[in-house]
C-alpha cells in the first residue's frame, strides 16, 4: 500500500489527496486533512476521481491514421510524422499556419513547455488554450 | 504484565515491519498526518485520527474481484501479512463491527481473507483527539476491550502491553520487554482509563436522539433542513468505519477479456436506490440521510454491535469532514433538541 | 480574465478560498458554486448558517437559492443592467466608499454617468427584475463590510462577457470591497489548470507570468533564455481565431493536448468542418476523445496519478502533485512527448523532471520566481505572487495598491444577448454543468458511481411551458437551433424560468453545443454558450 499526495483532477478548487495504490493499481482516495483548500473534505466527484485511471479505454500506444484508419505504431515512428510533417507545412505555408491548443488538465510545465514549443521550436504565436470554454 | 520501553518502540515496529506489512501513524513533509507504509524517519506517536478508518485496508475503496482471461473468469482474492499499528479504540470497535457483518450470514471472501492476515496493535487512548470524538458515549473507548492482538498504554517512559489474542502473544517474540507487577499494571490501566473517560464528556443528545428515533418522536423537518444542505459527496459514508457498501462494475478490454470490481458506494447517493423503472423509493435528500442516519444509531443488526451502543462507533468522522456540517454530532444534537 | 486585467491590472481571484469563511457577504453571480466548486459551494452555506448574507444572481433556481436571502432571477444575459441599477441606487443613495473611490480609483465620474441610465424602473424592463428588490440588493451589498463577490461562467460566456466581469470589477470598486480579507472579486475557474494554462502563457499574446510577446524588452529575455535568434513579437490567434482560420485554409495544423473542442465548442458542426479541413492534425490525450477520433496521429499521454508536477487552484495556489502508478501501456507524460518532439523537430529540449522545468520557469516568470519544489514539498502550495524565495505568496490581491496603480472604472452599457428568441426559435437556451459531470465527461462518464447518478443529457423545462408544449416529464424532445439539432429527455422543473431551458455539454449521445451559437466577446473571445434560440418539440 502507497500514498501519494495529487490535486484533484476537476474542478479550479484544487482539493489535495493522496492516491492509495497497490502496486500499479490505484485502490482508492484520502482527502488531505491539514490542506487548506479541502481540509480532508471532498465532492461526490473528488472521491471518485481515482476509477477513470484504469479504464480500459485508456490510450496506450500512439496511432496514425493510414489509408483513412488509425491504426497502432510506435513512438518513433508517430513523432518523426509529426515533427516532419508541422516541419513542412511551417516551411510551405509559414509559422502562422500552425496551431497549438494547449491544455486546462495538464500541469504548469507542460503547458510551459508546450508553448515553448509552439514559439521557440516551431516560431509561431498560435497558443491557445480552453479556458475560454 | 510486560511493558516495552518507549525508546524501544520503533526496534519493535522494525521487527514487525520484516514479517508484515505494517500501516502506522506517518508525518508528510506537507504537514498531514495519516496512516501509511512504516517509514522509520516518518513515523510519528503524536497523531490524530486520519480521514480514513482502518477500514480501507480490508475493504478497500476500489478493488479487483474477478478477472476474465480469453474467456476463462478467475477470482481475485488478495491479501497480505498486514499490521494496523496505533489504531484507536473506536477504530478497534469500527472494525469488529464491520468484520461481523462482513462475515455473518454470507462471508465476503475478499475482505475476510485480509482480516484474517491482519494483526491488530491498539494505543489506547488518552482523551479526545478533537472535538468531535465521543466514544464513551458509543460505549467503544477510550480502551478497546476485545479484538485487538495487542493494545499498548501510553506511561509516561513506558507502554504497558495488553494481550488480547494468541496471535498478540507471538507478535511479542524477539521484542525486548520488562516486567511490571500485575497489581500494579491494572492500578495504572484503571488510572489511565478513568482520566481518559473523565477527558471525553458523554454526549447525552446521542441517547435522546435514539430514544426519539425509537419512538418515532423525531421532528420530521430535522432531516429536510440536513438534506437541503447535504451536497452529496458521499464523505460520511466514506469515512465511517462500519460502512460497507458498495457497487459494482465492469470493465472490458476487449472481448472474452476483462475484469470486475467493487467500488464504495454511499446510501446518500440517489442512484443507490434508484430502481430501473426510474423509481426512487428514497426519493430526497431529506429522506436518504434519515435512512442513513436511522440506520446507524436505530436498527444496526443486533449481532454486529459487538458490545457497543449502536452502529455508530463515535469517532467523529462524519462530523470532522462533511463538507457541510451533517455529522452523527450534529444529526443527534439537532433531534434531542 | 481580460475584464479584469483592463481594470485592476490583474485578472485572476482576488481573495482566497478560506476568505469565504469570514465574509458577511456573498453575491454570487453566474455561478452553481454547490455543483460546480462544491467545496467552495459548502464554505458559502456554511458562512450563511452562521449569519453571513447571501444575494444570488442566477435565472435558475441552484440549490444556493434555498440559502439566499435574496434571489434576483434575471432573464438571460442582462447581468450588466442588474449590476448597473444596484450602483445606480449606491449612488443615488450615497452608499458608496466615497475614501476608496478618491483615492485609490480613477473614472468615477464616467461610470456615474453610465449607471445614471439605469434606474431601477429601466433595469426592471430590462432584466424582469423588480424595483423594489434591486433596491434590497443594492442596500444588502452596500452595508456589508466583507462582501466577497464570486463569478464564474455564467456570465464570462456571453458576448458581453468582458463587460459582465468589468461590471462586477465597478461594483466592488465603488463599494471599496477590495485589497481586504474576506472581499474582493473572485472567479472560480472550471478547470484544475486554466489558471495555470494561463500563467504558463498558453495564450496567444503572451509568454508566461503574462509578460507580453509585443514588449520587445520580453522578447529579449525569452530569446536569450531559450536560445532562439528569434521570436515572433505579433499575437497569436486565439481558438476561435483558428477555427475560423482553419476554415478559411489559412491554418494548416493543429496539435491538440488535452483538449476536445469538438464537444465543448460551440456551434460543432462547424468545427468539424475547420477540422477536417486541416491538412493535419494531431491530439495528445488520455482517451480516443471525439477530437482525437478525427486526428491523423494521436499520442498516448499519462493522468494525473502518472506523473510529477504542478496545478495552479481558482486561488492562484500552486500545489504539488506526485506519480502514484506507472502510465498504462506506451502512454508518457506530456512534458516528455514534447521533449521529444521539440528535440526532433531540430529544437534540443533536455529536462530531466518537472522539477528541472519548474526551475527555468523560476527564473523566467516574476510571479513564480519563488514557487520551487522544495517549497512546494514541505507545505501546501504558495499562492502567487510569489516573487523570491522568500516571499511567503499572496493570499489576496490589490492590498494597498493595485497591479496598474489606481483601479479604472470601465462602465458598460447593456447590450442584449446576441441571438434572442424570436417567433420561430422561441426560447432561450442556456447551457453549462451538472454537479456528477466534468466538462466533455471523457473522464467522469468513465466513472461507474458518477454514471450511474447521472446516465442521461436532459434538458431543463418549465412545467408551464411544457404543459403548452404537451411535453411529459423524461419525454424524449427534440431541440433545433439555427446551426443543428439534437435529441435528449426532458426533465420538468422549476429550477428554470419560462421561456428558457438548460441543458449540459457532457454526453456526447446528445452534444448541446451543436445547438449553441459561436457568436462571441470581441475582447475575451468566450463564446455565448449562456444564451441562443431554439425551438423544442416532442418527439413522436
Amino acid at each position: 500500500m502507497r500514498r501519494t499526495r495529487t490535486v484533484c483532477p476537476f474542478c479550479g478548487c484544487g482539493c489535495s489527496f493522496y492516491l492509495l495504490s497497490e502496486g500499479e493499481r490505484v485502490t482508492g482516495i484520502e482527502p488531505s486533512p491539514s490542506n487548506p483548500v479541502n481540509k480532508g473534505m471532498l465532492c461526490v466527484k473528488g472521491w471518485n476521481a481515482h476509477e477513470f485511471i484504469h479504464s480500459p479505454e485508456r490510450l496506450t500506444r500512439p496511432l496514425i491514421r493510414k489509408h483513412g484508419e488509425l491504426v497502432e505504431s510506435t513512438w518513433d515512428e508517430a513523432l518523426k510524422v509529426v515533427a516532419e510533417k508541422l516541419l513542412d507545412i511551417k516551411k510551405q505555408f509559414g509559422p502562422r499556419a500552425l496551431g497549438f491548443l494547449s491544455s486546462a488538465k495538464v500541469t504548469n510545465e507542460e503547458n510551459y513547455l508546450f508553448m515553448k514549443m509552439a514559439r521557440a521550436a516551431f516560431g509561431t504565436n498560435n497558443v491557445d488554450h480552453c479556458a475560454r470554454l | 504484565m510486560k511493558t516495552l520501553a518507549k525508546k524501544d518502540l520503533v526496534k519493535a515496529i522494525n521487527i514487525w515491519a520484516d514479517k508484515f506489512e505494517v500501516l502506522s501513524p506517518t508525518k508528510t513533509t506537507n504537514g498531514d498526518c495519516i496512516f501509511d507504509t512504516f517509514q522509520e524517519n516518518k513515523f510519528t506517536t503524536d497523531y490524530k485520527k486520519p480521514p480514513l478508518s482502518p477500514k480501507a485496508s480490508f475493504f478497500p475503496q476500489t478493488e479487483v474481484i474477478f478477472k476474465v482471461e480469453k474467456n476463462e473468469y478467475r477470482e481475485v482474492v488478495a491479501a497480505k501479512k498486514m499490521l494496523l499499528f496505533g489504531i484507536r479504540s473506536c477504530d478497534m470497535m469500527g472494525l469488529l463491527q464491520a468484520a461481523s457483518f462482513m462475515s455473518r450470514d454470507k462471508k465476503d471472501v475478499y475482505y475476510n481473507a485480509k482480516r484474517d492476515m491482519a494483526a491488530t496493535v491498539v494505543m489506547a487512548c488518552p482523551g479526545p483527539q478533537n472535538e468531535t470524538c465521543f466514544c464513551t458515549t458509543t460505549l467503544s473507548g477510550p480502551v478497546a476491550k476485545k479484538g485487538f492482538d495487542l493494545q499498548l498504554y501510553d506511561m509516561d517512559n513506558v507502554y504497558l502491553v495488553e494481550v488480547g489474542t494468541p496471535r498478540g502473544e507471538k507478535l511479542l517474540s524477539g521484542i525486548p520487554l520488562a516486567d511490571m507487577d500485575d497489581g500494579l499494571a491494572k492500578r495504572q490501566i484503571e488510572e489511565f482509563k478513568q482520566k481518559a473517560v473523565r477527558n471525553i464528556p458523554e454526549v447525552k443528545a446521542v441517547i435522546e436522539a435514539m430514544n426519539k428515533l425509537k419512538d418515532h418522536k423525531a421532528d420530521e423537518k430535522v432531516w429536510d433542513s440536513f438534506g437541503q444542505k447535504c451536497i452529496t459527496c458521499g464523505g460520511c459514508a466514506f469515512v465511517c468505519p462500519t460502512c460497507t457498501c458498495f457497487n459494482v462494475y465492469d470493465h472490458q478490454s476487449s472481448p472474452g477479456n476483462g475484469l470486475r470490481a467493487r467500488t464504495w458506494d454511499a446510501c446518500l447517493y440517489g442512484g443507490f436506490t434508484r430502481e430501473a423503472s426510474g423509481h426512487n423509493p428514497r426519493s430526497s435528500q431529506a429522506l436518504r440521510l434519515k435512512r442513513r442516519h436511522e440506520h446507524k444509531l436505530l436498527d444496526f443488526n443486533g449481532i454486529d454491535i459487538q458490545g457497543g451502543l449502536c452502529g455508530c462507533v463515535g469517532c467523529g468522522r462524519c462530523s470532522d469532514y462533511c463538507p457541510v456540517h451533517i455529522g452523527t454530532l450534529e444529526v443527534v444534537k439537532a433531534i434531542a433538541e | 480574465m481580460v475584464g479584469l486585467a483592463a481594470t485592476f491590472g490583474s485578472g485572476a481571484m482576488t481573495n482566497s478560498i478560506n476568505d469565504f469563511d469570514d465574509a458577511d457577504m456573498f453575491l454570487v453571480i453566474g455561478s452553481n458554486t454547490t455543483s460546480q466548486h462544491p467545496l467552495i459551494g459548502s464554505r458559502i452555506i456554511n458562512a450563511v448558517k452562521r449569519g453571513a448574507k447571501l444575494l444570488l444572481i442566477d435565472p435558475r433556481e441552484i440549490q444556493l437559492a434555498e440559502f439566499a436571502d435574496l434571489h434576483l432571477r434575471q432573464n438571460i444575459g442582462t447581468d450588466v443592467a442588474v449590476l448597473n441599477g444596484i450602483m445606480n441606487i449606491i449612488i443615488e443613495e450615497g452608499l458608496y466608499d466615497k475614501e476608496f473611490v478618491e483615492t485609490r480609483t480613477e473614472g468615477f465620474d464616467q461610470l456615474k454617468e453610465i449607471v445614471g441610465k439605469y434606474p431601477p424602473r429601466v433595469v426592471e424592463k430590462i432584466s424582469g427584475v423588480k424595483a423594489t428588490d434591486l433596491k434590497k440588493a443594492a442596500l444588502m451589498y452596500a452595508k456589508a463590510k466583507k462582501a466577497m463577490l464570486a463569478y464564474a461562467m455564467g456570465i464570462t460566456q456571453h458576448t458581453t462577457g468582458v463587460d459582465n466581469v468589468k461590471t462586477c470589477a465597478n461594483l466592488a470598486m465603488l463599494t471599496g470591497n477590495l485589497g481586504r480579507p474576506s472581499t474582493g472579486v473572485n472567479p472560480l475557474r472550471g478547470q484544475n489548470n486554466v489558471q495555470g494554462a494561463c500563467d504558463m502563457g498558453g495564450l496567444p499574446n503572451v509568454y508566461s507570468g503574462y509578460q507580453p510577446v509585443t514588449d520587445a524588452a520580453v522578447k529579449k529575455k525569452f530569446e536569450d533564455a531559450w536560445g532562439v535568434a528569434t521570436l515572433d513579437d505579433k499575437v497569436g490567434l486565439t481558438i476561435t481565431d483558428m477555427m475560423m482560420a482553419a476554415q478559411k485554409g489559412e491554418l494548416k495544423a493543429l496539435y491538440v493536448m488535452g483538449e476536445n473542442p469538438l464537444m465543448s465548442d460551440p456551434d460543432t458542426s462547424h468545427i468539424e468542418q475547420a477540422l477536417s479541413n486541416l491538412d493535419f492534425l494531431v491530439v495528445q490525450d488520455i482517451f480516443l476523445s471525439e477530437t482525437a477520433a478525427k486526428a491523423d496521429v494521436v499520442l498516448p499521454a499519462a493522468s494525473f496519478a502518472e506523473k510529477d508536477g504542478t496545478y495552479t487552484n481558482t486561488e492562484r495556489r500552486v500545489q504539488l502533485s506526485g506519480q502514484a502508478v506507472s502510465p498504462p501501456g506506451l502512454a508518457r507524460p506530456d512534458w516528455q512527448i514534447i521533449c521529444e518532439l521539440s528535440t526532433l523537430a531540430g529544437y534540443t529540449m533536455n529536462y530531466k523532471s518537472p522539477a528541472d522545468i519548474m526551475k527555468e520557469i523560476n527564473a523566467l516568470t516574476p510571479s513564480y520566481a519563488g514557487i520551487t519544489y522544495e517549497r512546494l514539498e514541505r507545505g501546501h502550495g504558495l499562492q502567487w505572487p510569489c516573487i523570491n524565495e522568500e516571499h511567503p505568496g499572496t493570499p489576496y490581491l490589490h492590498k494597498d495598491k493595485f497591479s496598474k496603480g489606481k483601479g479604472t472604472f470601465m462602465p458598460c452599457e447593456f447590450k442584449p444577448v446576441a441571438e434572442m428568441p424570436d417567433a420561430e426559435y422561441d426560447f432561450m437556451l442556456t447551457t453549462g454543468r451538472i454537479y456528477y459531470h466534468y466538462h466533455t465527461g471523457t473522464m467522469t462518464r468513465r466513472t461507474s458511481i458518477l454514471e450511474r447518478e447521472a446516465p442521461a443529457a436532459l434538458v431543463e423545462i418549465n412545467p408551464e411551458d411544457a404543459k403548452k408544449l404537451g411535453i411529459k416529464n423524461n419525454e424524449t424532445v427534440e431541440l433545433t437551433s439555427r446551426r443543428g439539432s439534437i435529441r435528449l429527455k426532458a426533465e420538468l422543473t422549476k429550477r428554470v424560468p419560462q421561456n428558457v431551458i438548460f441543458s449540459t455539454f457532457h454526453f456526447h449521445e446528445a452534444p448541446v453545443n451543436i445547438l449553441t451559437n459561436p457568436a462571441y466577446d470581441p475582447i475575451a473571445k468566450i463564446p455565448e454558450y449562456k444564451g441562443c434560440a431554439v425551438k423544442i418539440r416532442r418527439c413522436a
